[in-house]
């Protein structure tokens, strides 16, 4: 395999890698289980967040699913199968960290990248010393999401 | 002859001397001018006494200014002075009489006992002066000369007699004249001082007005109120030059017209009344100090004025003195405040610009995130060994979608952050609300809703703003649509419904959504941050601010079955027979402000 300057774009190559098959193989990661896409689920509040990222995580080779709460996600069954959780920080209701907690709470600990719409460093310094594998300012690009997501997936 | 020679002689020597002594009578008045006529008779009847050896002489004459006829009497020998004098006047008197002179040559008389000749001699014209009478004890007593030498002394004395009359009366009438004129001058003196005293104090009063005058005139000139009188048949008497400044009218120019000349035409006919009722009752409908009026530039132009009123009599006249002061700058300023006030207002809505900006931002970044993200999307899917054409597709599509959705949020952050002068005008509830409805179904009907209108046929026309309304209505379908996101067991349902009741429009959205907590319904209000769909939806706190400022009010209440019922509700537009001025900033409510509060939930 070209060996790529950076880790994202190698990280890029590899993605694409399950394309090239006929399914939607499995990601390089995990090769040793049956070949199924990890789950990553998307909690926004946002129509436009939700509407695009599913099928950019499907190009990466992830399986997706989508909320518009973190109170449906609770409610949900995605919340024992979701490998990594794409969240953003301020919804109405329950918001991003408050929804980090309550997963705690179930022993249920899901690397979690946040991504806001506030550029505010302060929040993104707090999420990660919250632990959270990474904090995006939206808009942001597809290789800073698949890097966060690689960084999620190698932290297990 | 000897005898005819000394006859002769003697003759001569008689007429010499006769000559003589004429010579000397007619002397004597040059030496009588200046004395009285008593010193004249005296002198002459010495000069007689003399002259013809006289034994007496007498004299009688009745100066006419005085009013005691004085007789004056000269005797020759001593024995006759001891006599009495009174006595002989008398006598020679009687002796003489009315006797005219020249009838006879002498009177005879007896004197203290001695015989005298008398000749009587009349003195003046006709002998009114008076009269001389001579007397002799001679014999020969008067010859022809002696006779010719008293008339000659008479008329003499005559002459000098009239003249120191003449003279006399001259003098008096200059006496009296000095006197007359003396007292004239007395008096013109005293008058003259009394004339002073009354120039000068005149002068001094004079003096006084004029130097209070001078005050009080530099007071009106200088007084950047036009100063006006009026007198009581409304005619102006006296503009100051502040006049020229503030109506455009020289003083000189406003003299002798009438006061409703610097009024609006409008209001004259209101002063005339006032002013009538004011002369007929005294009645003040205005105050007299400081009240604002209305009036009229020489240009035409109309202006606010502050005036004060002051009234005075002089000279049993109403005088009626105006103070105008031109306040349309004022006004002008006023206003410029109240606006400003309201652009403050206004601003205070933002709680901070930082706020503000970081709104903008996060709400324009929420599609801008979905743009950068269905392009990457699309770009891998174009990569693709095939390529995704139909994935590609749906990722541009949305692309699309998005930007429209940014360009959105910028507008109506735009539409709610100016001015929020409401433009009033007539709306048909019924109609907006079909155009919000179309607008939102497509998206409603992809969110698996069920749209129901329920609209009253009748329905008045409200009076608001179009756009405004029509945003509530869009925040009310947009709640009660995400109410209904996790609804999976029922029909999702939303239903609007738009009645009358009473004097007012309602519009109520029903959904069958999870509803609210009745206790927390007034935290709904208060959220800013409401989402979704366009970025930048107004929330309920907005929707409420909107609705009251249309005199209305909005709210929220949990269904008897699932779901809860927003709704609003307008007071209709007044009918055509009770229009009504409204304003755009109504001074009756306050305007509604808005809270654009950031609420964050709680998130750590």
């Amino acid at each position: 395999m070209k060996q790529h300057d950076n880790f994202a774009d190698q990280c890029c190559w590899n993605g694409i890698l399950p394309m090239l098959m006929e399914d939607c193989g499995s990601v390089w990661h995990d090769t040793s289980m049956t070949p199924q896409p990890l789950l990553v689920s998307v909690v926004d509040d946002d129509e436009s967040v939700r509407e695009s990222l599913p099928d950019l995580l499907r190009e990466f080779g992830f399986a997706c699913e989508v909320f518009s709460s973190a109170e449906a996600f609770l409610a949900s069954d995605a919340i024992n199968e979701t490998r990594c959780l794409i969240l953003d920080v301020v919804m109405p209701g329950m918001g991003g960290p408050e929804l980090r907690r309550q997963l705690k709470f179930r022993r249920l600990e899901i690397p979690t990248i946040f991504i806001t719409a506030q550029r505010d460093t302060t929040v993104r310094s707090r999420m990660l010393e919250q632990g959270a594998v990474e904090c995006l300012f939206k808009p942001f690009s597809d290789t800073s999401l698949l890097t966060a997501l690689n960084s999620a997936f190698q932290a297990e | 002859m000897p005898a005819e020679k000394e006859a002769g002689a003697d003759q001569v020597k008689r007429l010499q001397r006769c000559i003589n002594d004429l010579v000397s009578l007619l002397a004597l008045p040059a030496s009588w001018s200046g004395l009285e006529p008593p010193q004249i008779v005296e002198s002459l009847l010495d000069g007689l006494m003399r002259l013809l050896a006289l034994d007496l002489a007498y004299a009688y004459w009745s100066a006419p200014i005085d009013s005691i006829p004085v007789e004056i009497l000269r005797v020759a020998r001593a024995e006759l002075s001891f006599a009495d004098s009174d006595g002989i006047c008398r006598t020679i008197r009687q002796c003489v009489g009315d006797t005219p002179d020249s009838l006879a040559d002498f009177l005879p008389q007896s004197i203290a006992d001695q015989e005298f000749r008398l000749v009587p001699v009349r003195l003046g014209l006709h002998g009114e002066l008076g009269l001389i009478v001579a007397g002799s004890q001679r014999p020969d007593f008067p010859s022809q000369t002696e006779k010719l030498i008293l008339s000659v002394a008479a008329n003499q004395a005559a002459i000098g007699l009239h003249e120191a009359r003449l003279l006399s009366e001259q003098r008096r009438v200059a006496v009296d004249l000095d006197e007359r004129v003396a007292e004239r001058t007395r008096e013109i003196q005293r008058s003259n001082i009394k004339l002073r005293k009354e120039i000068a104090e005149r002068r001094r009063a004079e003096h006084e007005l004029r130097r209070s005058e001078a005050k009080h005139r530099v007071v009106v000139e200088t007084a950047s109120d036009a100063v006006v009188s009026m007198n009581e048949a409304g005619v102006i008497i006296l503009a100051n030059a502040a006049t020229k400044r503030i109506f455009g009218y020289e003083p000189e120019e406003l003299i002798g017209r009438p006061l409703t000349l610097l009024m609006p035409e409008s209001l004259r006919g209101l002063h005339e009344n006032g002013y009538k009722r004011y002369v007929a009752s005294g009645q003040k409908r205005v105050s007299w100090q400081g009240t604002e009026f209305m009036a009229l530039r020489a240009s035409g132009e109309e202006f606010a004025v502050e005036v004060s009123f002051g009234e005075m009599t002089a000279d049993d006249q109403k005088i009626f003195t105006g103070f105008i002061r031109d306040i349309s700058e004022k006004k002008l300023a006023d206003a410029a405040l109240a606006k400003a006030r309201a652009e403050l207002a206004n601003i205070a809505r933002i709680t901070s610009l930082a706020e503000l900006t970081a709104s903008i931002a996060h709400e324009v970044n929420q599609p801008l995130s979905g743009i950068v993200t269905n392009a990457s999307t699309c770009l891998r899917m174009l990569s693709g060994d095939p390529p995704n054409i139909d994935g590609a597709r749906e990722t541009a599509r949305r692309t699309i979608r998005d930007g429209n959705r940014a360009s959105d949020v910028i507008t109506r952050l735009r539409t709610l952050f100016s001015r929020k002068e409401i433009n009033f005008e007539i709306v048909d509830l019924k109609e907006a609300a079909r155009e919000v409805v179309a607008l939102s179904l497509s998206e409603l009907q992809r969110n698996e809703i069920i749209v129901r209108q329920e609209f009253a046929d009748a329905l008045p026309p409200v009076k608001g703003d179009r756009i405004q309304l029509q945003q509530v209505i869009l925040n009310l379908l947009r709640n009660a649509s995400d109410a209904m996101t996790g609804v999976h067991d029922r029909p999702r349902l939303l239903s609007v419904g738009l009645a009358r009741e009473d004097d007012q429009v309602s519009l109520r959205v029903r959904d069958t959504g999870a509803g609210f907590d009745p206790k927390v319904a007034e935290k709904l209000f208060e959220s800013f941050y409401t989402t979704k769909h366009d970025g930048m939806g107004i929330g309920l706190s907005v929707s409420r601010s909107i609705v009251e400022a249309h005199g209305g009010r909005l709210w929220g209440a949990v269904n008897d079955g699932p779901g809860s019922t927003f709704g609003f509700s307008i007071p209709c537009a007044p009918s055509s027979g009770e229009e009504r001025t409204v304003s755009a900033h109504s001074s009756e409510r306050p305007e509604a402000i808005p809270k654009y509060n950031r609420r964050r939930p709680s998130n750590g």
